[in-house]
């Protein structure tokens, strides 16, 4: 409940004071948020699971989203910003399906 | 992030990663968790709220990145699209004021050719008329042959996925039937509305084909003026012999047929290029007379620099 609302009150934040990305750190911004989506699909998982942690969720959130940023600035100096995008994007994907099939599995008993 | 403890007791061996992936996408950090709590060692009381805090402020910001992300893709779309609206306004503005400046200079034209009738009168308009009519600067009308010609079937290759071209009417198709037209006595020749002059260049840009730099576009339409058997002098002759060559081999599309009573518009511009006054102004004549014949030529005096191009 706490969560949802959390969540809720962050949409109604980003749409208030409707914030500028700056052009330095839009193409991080897609990966960001898939990052933190996985986060969001294990924290959901483990609550299913029962053995959900708030400092675990926290951690993981976190790094996901800063170790996705910094593959991406990575690549981008490298010169394989995409591909190594690409590369996070399937990682992630992979997981956010596996846990959103393990919640399935918990809701529909299918 | 794979711990070892976390999966030890489901796994005797380690799987390649994404094996393990597919297999176990929940971070092995919960399961952790629930051992340590399980045996005791968790958070209890006010560290617990405070982590209960953190994940509500994680969340949050989840919320917020959320909506960013959103408000960024939504923004990008129109920021595309605004370019690309006031580049389409930008040409609709310039062909509007180009067509106003046509109309102008038309309606300018006529005042020229009417002033001139006035001043000159009988044999000399006349003459003036035909000359005019000759060189493509006044419209003209006849019977004379419509040639049409259209391209073939443009079918993509499959393997490579480009359109082939070979079908398609080309500029020396163009020059052809208009040098064959010219050749088989037409008098004016007009393609797709563009009257042709003796300067009149008709040119390939990539695949459209330029008529005194103005694009036109298949079918094309070939208007002579001319002797009455020109539709059959044209057929029979090497260009028709050549496009029913090309009908029979690319599948293009060509006609000649003789027509009746065709307007040919006259040509949008001629550059005057090289101007010379044949006769002397008359010394019997006032010095009014003299430096007004003189300025006609001075105008064209100045063209024959831009002429090189």
């Amino acid at each position: 409940m706490i969560a949802v609302l959390a969540l809720v009150a962050g949409v109604v934040l980003g749409i208030v004071f409707h914030p500028s990305v700056p052009p330095a750190l839009q193409p991080y911004l897609p990966i960001a948020v898939v990052a933190a989506l996985d986060a969001v699909f294990g924290g959901v998982r483990a609550k299913l699971d029962g053995i959900f942690d708030d400092r675990q969720f926290v951690v993981s959130f976190i790094a996901n989203v800063v170790v996705a940023a910094l593959i991406v600035y990575l690549g981008d100096q490298l010169g394989v910003g995409g591909q190594l995008s690409t590369g996070v994007v399937v990682v992630l994907g992979v997981r956010i399906f596996g846990n959103v099939a393990a919640i399935r599995r918990h809701l529909f008993r299918a | 992030m794979t711990s070892a403890e976390g999966g030890a007791e489901r796994r005797t061996y380690t799987p390649d990663f994404l094996t393990e992936l597919f297999r176990n996408p929940l971070d092995p950090g919960y399961a952790d968790a629930a051992a340590r709590k399980a045996r005791g060692e968790g958070p209890t009381g006010a560290r617990q709220r405070v982590l209960t805090g953190v994940t509500a402020l994680t969340l949050v910001a989840l919320g917020f990145l959320l909506v960013i992300a959103y408000q960024q893709t939504v923004a990008d779309e129109p920021e595309a699209t605004k370019a690309r609206d006031t580049l389409i306004q930008q040409v609709q503005n310039r062909r509007s004021d180009t067509d106003k400046l046509q109309a102008r200079a038309d309606q300018l034209g006529n005042e020229v050719a009417q002033l001139r009738q006035s001043e000159l009168g009988g044999a000399a308009v006349a003459r003036l008329r035909d000359l005019e009519a000759e060189t493509g600067l006044a419209p003209v009308r006849g019977s004379g042959a419509k040639i049409t010609l259209g391209d073939g079937p443009t079918p993509i290759n499959p393997v490579t996925g480009n359109r082939s071209t070979e079908a398609r009417v080309r500029d020396s198709d163009l020059q052809l039937a208009a040098n064959a037209l010219w050749a088989a006595g037409a008098e004016a020749i007009s393609v797709n509305g563009q009257r042709l002059t003796a300067t009149s260049t008709i040119r390939q840009a990539g695949e459209a084909i330029l008529v005194d730099f103005q694009p036109v576009t298949s079918p094309y339409t070939i208007m002579a003026i001319g002797p009455d058997k020109l539709a059959e002098a044209f057929r029979d002759g090497y260009a028709g012999k050549f496009f029913k060559e090309l009908v029979s081999r690319y599948g293009m599309s060509f006609d000649a047929t003789s027509a009746k009573d065709m307007t040919l518009d006259a040509a949008t511009e001629l550059k005057l290029r090289v101007a010379v006054v044949n006769t002397p102004p008359p010394a019997s004549g006032s010095p009014s007379a003299g430096s007004g014949s003189a300025e006609p030529g001075g105008s064209p005096s100045n063209s024959p620099s831009k002429g090189g191009r």
